[in-house]
């Protein structure tokens, strides 16, 4: 029984090592693979088995033997050749190509014996050529020259043949043919094989054992399985990140729904809840910033989210919120992708369906309900594309996984949960009671296969001291069956997120300094006054009905949505009025932001009918007039404030970072102080009005309007809350079991 | 088989040929000799008079070395063909023919100047010296150009300064030495002596042997140097047996006869054309033969057609096998294959 091919600490290269220390073997009935980009070695590690080449150090072993001590002529018939050299004899046959391969075993005047022409005609009818046989070699066309060579190859009756590319330049009919050829010969006829191959979806499924080279050295080695992982072939062919949908089919083992043995897995984890506002966003975010402080490079991921509020990424595309944050958590740029799908209700029966940041279109939700399948491929894409890129990704689940009436076809919770292989983590408020029916009985409502993605328990939100808990962690662990991670405490921070949404519109409590926001139906971008809430002075108040709104010490009208609508709702319910009276009569400030500066204006006017059309006489606060256009103004804004007037003089030369997104614009029709620079805002007296988003996030501004002092800013803000957050959670979960379940040894 | 008729019909039809051409060259003359004359001396053993000494001392002496020679030249092209895998070189266009001839004409005015008549054998070996250094610089080149045109327009260039070197010495040499020199490097088969042929004789029956101790390895060569050496060819040894073997072959010619151009390059490739193969099997005694025919016809031409006056033998086979080398190299550029 033959050993097949063996080298131990080859060194290969022209003049100079370009690869060092090969240890690779191919037995007998074994297919070996050279993969890697172009120049690295591939052929030149062939030459240099075939002899062609000297090695520059290291030993080849031909069936257990070093090479050096067979006889070259000896070599010749245990080990043969096809490589990409092209051939062009003059006017030789295929048949005095074919017999060439008997060289070895002829005399000396290389006469053909009896046995030696049964050979070659047998070996002609297995490779298909015998009908070409008095064809001259230079008039065939590539496949039956390659054919032709492979022929000649097994006429040697090697126990190694050695394939340089063998289906290059071929039609796929000749590509199966010759595959399909040593394919059998390394199968049925025992031979070992080594070949280099470009095409890496068939090196993926002839092989047996692969070999990557790239860089001077050879990189991974192993089964098709361990080595055609999607995160390592981008990195040895140098195309992270990059499309290659024009390939067709992707040269990796694919990631596909349910979990098979060839799904690769990158590190993940999943967070998911009993209910909404369960916490799974915090303790994401949380996650995200420890695995961040770690090293790791970390992205956040949430299939599918609904949300009034969306977030424009640099790409000019729409995500939500939650994952902006959790992305400023993990210290890396939102992306489109980190959330794939993004719901916008537009009433209560449908909503505008956004698709990896692009507008789709409005559904109905018994529509979206049926077309969700369609939209896994996007959500596959947009994974494979975190993955790519980044280190571990923190998954997001969406309300809760047990929504019995809603699983069919889940692709929010254990869906995808089960498409991406990650093990889930799942939280439960104790604060809003019945813990143990949160965590158990969601566990038991679980299928099988669905329960054993489960690999810990989070207890969410817990007041007081927790060893009190001690024996509520026992029972859960005992009947549930899963680790509790931890018990995580009521925590105090402050997150731009959509949980956090419905309790901020619920405050009514008045503080020292109070903000009245007025709560448009269609308000957007109500994060522009978040920013307040660091300061514990401050209280901010949405107020919808005229009766809330009480003696504010400002009043705020922010962006809509709908402008035009929403102008008419508050003149209706008599808010427009009430604020009118306050502005003018009590003298109290009023900032209008992007729609809110629009209302303040005399009209708006949409005779394009960018919204409902028409015209809306403003609140007539600030001589401005507003023409909505189709052109949506995007851009950023950084600069000063060039002027102001009234209670807030003082803001005068103070600096703004924001952003202004609007379709329309607004002109004064009087001389009026520019408020922002570019036109972008105007005021007079105690009237302030704005296109730009974040005015309040400076510090400078904050302090001037709320005479607060000792704030910062509110990405620094944020940040400590970030940092406070990730360190709660560091003390309370078990962080070396996180990493461990994601499969990360530390 | 066909190509075992086709083989067949082509030896006999040219030892046909051979026959004719030496019976033309033998009997055709200023001087005129009767056949029955001619029969009696060749095989009635008459060796008295003057008719006697043309045919045996001066017409079949250059007849056989017209077929020695012209074998030769053929072989040594088929060879150097071998060797560079293309069918575009031959001694005279890699400037082997005109390396030997100046080291040849370098020793003839060394010993001349020393008041001595070169010998035979010091003109051979000068010859292969000579050879073998225009084949060593072709060699250099090649290792570094890998084209074939430009390989071949570099030997054609050392082919030049080799015949303006010699130029140059024949420009200094003593007067009483450039006739007989100038004669000689025009390319001449006149006045040949038995004991020349002797010499060519062995030289050429060495290389026969050679070669054909090389028709195994020479087949799997023509699928290149790797593939050659994946079936067990000693490459090197190969390499070395072909350069010698053509080299020695080209360098006797020049030596004895000057140089002969395009016989080389043109014969083996006529010779493939009617065999349809280039099987070195059929090959190497194919392009002997050939090459034999082929000089003996075009030193009748060179004898006869000005007669009295005798044109160099390499005008005439440039006359005639230029248009062939033109034709083949056409052909080859249709086939869109480089030089």
């Amino acid at each position: 029984m033959s050993k097949g091919i063996e080298t131990s600490k080859l060194n290969i290269g022209y003049g100079f090592d370009l690869v060092k220390d090969i240890c690779l073997e191919a037995k007998p009935g074994q297919i070996l693979t050279l993969i890697g980009p172009n120049g690295c070695g591939k052929s030149t590690l062939l030459k240099t088995l075939t002899g062609e080449l000297k090695k520059r150090g290291g030993v080849v072993y031909i069936d257990g033997t070093d090479k050096d001590e067979i006889k070259h002529a000896e070599v010749a018939k245990r080990l043969s050749m096809v490589m990409t050299y092209k051939v062009k004899p003059e006017l030789m046959t295929c048949l005095e190509v074919v017999e060439v391969g008997r060289y070895p075993y002829t005399g000396h005047l290389g006469i053909l014996s009896e046995h030696d022409k049964e050979v070659v005609k047998e070996v002609m009818e297995w490779t298909d050529v015998s009908d070409i046989a008095d064809a001259y070699f230079t008039n065939i066309s590539d496949g039956q020259r390659q054919r032709v060579m492979l022929a000649r190859a097994i006429c040697q009756e090697p126990e190694i043949l050695i394939l340089d590319e063998p289906t290059s330049f071929l039609d796929i009919k000749h590509k199966l043919d010759i595959l399909d050829r040593i394919k059998k010969l390394a199968h049925e006829k025992n031979m070992a094989v080594v070949m280099s191959l470009h095409e890496l979806e068939i090196a993926m499924r002839i092989s047996d054992f692969v070999v990557a080279m790239g860089d001077g050295e050879v990189c991974r080695m192993g089964t098709p399985s361990e080595v055609f992982e999607e995160s390592f072939i981008r990195e040895l062919y140098g195309i992270q990140g990059k499309d290659i949908d024009l390939l067709g089919s992707r040269p990796w083992a694919d990631v596909q729904l349910g979990t098979g043995p060839n799904c690769t897995k990158h590190p993940t984890i999943m967070i998911q809840g009993t209910m909404s506002n369960a916490g799974k966003s915090a303790i994401a975010a949380g996650l995200c910033r420890i695995f961040a402080e770690d090293g790791f490079k970390v992205a956040p991921f949430k299939s599918q989210n609904m949300a009034l509020n969306s977030f424009v990424t640099e790409e000019g595309l729409e995500m939500g919120r939650a994952q902006v944050m959790q992305a400023e958590c993990a210290g890396t740029k939102p992306l489109a992708c980190m959330n794939p799908i993004l719901l916008k209700p537009t009433s209560d029966m449908g909503s505008q369906v956004i698709v990896n940041g692009e507008v789709l279109g409005n559904m109905k939700a018994m529509d979206y309900f049926k077309r969700k399948t369609e939209f896994i491929p996007e959500i596959k894409k947009a994974y494979e594309k975190l993955a790519e890129n980044y280190d571990i990704i923190v998954v997001e689940g969406a309300g809760s996984p047990v929504e019995l009436n809603l699983k069919k076809d889940d692709i929010v919770n254990m869906g995808l949960a089960q498409m991406i292989d990650a093990p889930v983590l799942l939280v439960g408020d104790i604060d809003r009671g019945g813990i143990f029916p949160q965590l158990l009985g969601t566990l038991d409502l679980f299928e099988e296969k669905e329960r054993s993605l489960v690999k810990g328990l989070i207890v969410n939100k817990f007041r007081g001291d927790a060893r009190l808990f001690e024996d509520g962690v026992k029972i859960l662990e005992e009947r549930g069956g899963t680790k509790v991670v931890g018990v995580v405490p009521y925590m105090n921070v402050k997150l731009d997120d959509e949980d956090s949404l419905s309790e901020r519109f619920y405050v009514n409590q008045t503080k020292e300094f109070d903000v009245a926001v007025i709560r448009l139906n269609h308000i957007s971008n109500f994060t522009d006054f978040d920013t307040f809430e660091q300061i514990d002075k401050v209280s901010v108040r949405y107020v919808k009905d005229p009766n809330e709104l009480g003696n504010p010490d400002i009043i705020i009208l922010p962006g809509s949505k709908n402008t035009l609508e929403d102008l008419r709702a508050i003149k209706e319910n008599g808010l427009a009025d009430l604020v009118k009276t306050k502005v003018l009569r009590d003298n109290t400030p009023i900032f209008g932001i992007c729609g809110g500066y629009q209302m303040l204006g005399r009209r708006i006017e949409d005779p394009e009918g960018v919204e409902s059309g028409g015209l809306e006489e403003g609140l007539g606060l600030l001589p401005v007039d507003t023409v909505l256009g189709a052109e949506k103004t995007r851009t950023n804004f950084s600069g000063e404030i060039a002027g102001a007037t009234g209670k807030f003089e003082n803001l005068k030369g103070k600096p703004v970072e924001g952003y202004e997104i609007h379709m329309g614009t607004t002109t004064p029709y009087e001389d009026l102080t520019e408020f922002t620079f570019k036109r972008s805002g105007f005021c007079r007296g105690n009237v302030y009005g704005t296109y730009v988003h974040g005015f309040f996030d400076r510090k400078e501004i904050l302090e001037a309007v709320t005479g607060a002092t000792g704030i910062m800013d509110y990405k620094a803000f944020k940040e400590t809350q970030y940092d406070l957050l990730a360190e709660t959670l560091r003390e309370n979960l078990d962080m070396d079991y996180i990493y461990k379940i994601m499969g990360i040894k530390r | 088989m066909m190509s075992k008729r086709r083989y067949l019909v082509f030896f006999i039809l040219i030892v046909i040929l051979m026959a004719v051409l030496t019976w033309v060259n033998v009997a055709l003359g200023s001087a005129d000799v009767s056949v029955k004359e001619i029969l009696g001396i060749l095989f009635g053993g008459s060796d008295e008079g003057l008719h006697a000494n043309i045919i045996m001392n001066i017409r079949l002496p250059r007849t056989v070395s017209a077929i020695l020679l012209g074998g030769a030249l053929a072989l040594s092209g088929y060879l150097m063909q071998t060797f560079f895998g293309n069918p575009i070189v031959g001694p005279f266009v890699l400037g082997i023919s005109s390396g030997a001839k100046l080291t040849v004409a370098l020793a003839m005015i060394f010993f001349l100047s020393k008041g001595r008549e070169i010998g035979l054998y010091s003109m051979v070996g000068a010859a292969f010296v000579g050879a073998i250094c225009a084949m060593g610089f072709v060699l250099l080149i090649s290792l570094k150009v890998k084209r074939m045109s430009v390989l071949v327009v570099c030997g054609i260039m050392i082919g030049y300064i080799c015949s303006a070197i010699t130029d140059f010495v024949v420009t200094f040499a003593d007067d009483s030495n450039i006739i007989n020199l100038h004669n000689w490097s025009m390319g001449s088969l006149s006045g040949m002596n038995w004991d020349e042929i002797g010499i060519i004789a062995i030289i050429v029956a060495f290389c026969l042997v050679l070669s054909a101790c090389m028709i195994k390895p020479m087949g799997a060569y023509r699928l290149g140097e790797a593939y050659a050496g994946s079936v067990g060819v000693n490459i090197l040894l190969l390499r070395v047996m072909l350069i010698f073997a053509s080299s020695l072959l080209a360098a006797c010619v020049t030596a004895f006869a000057g140089p002969i151009s395009f016989v080389g390059i043109a014969v083996p490739h006529l010779v493939r054309s009617f065999l349809k193969t280039d099987g070195p099997a059929v090959m190497i005694p194919g392009c002997f033969l050939g090459g034999a025919v082929v000089t003996l016809l075009c030193d009748a031409v060179a004898r006869t057609v000005f007669a009295p006056t005798e044109v160099s033998i390499s005008s005439v086979t440039a006359l005639l096998l230029v248009p062939v080398v033109i034709y083949m190299m056409i052909k080859r550029n249709d086939r869109r294959e480089s030089l």
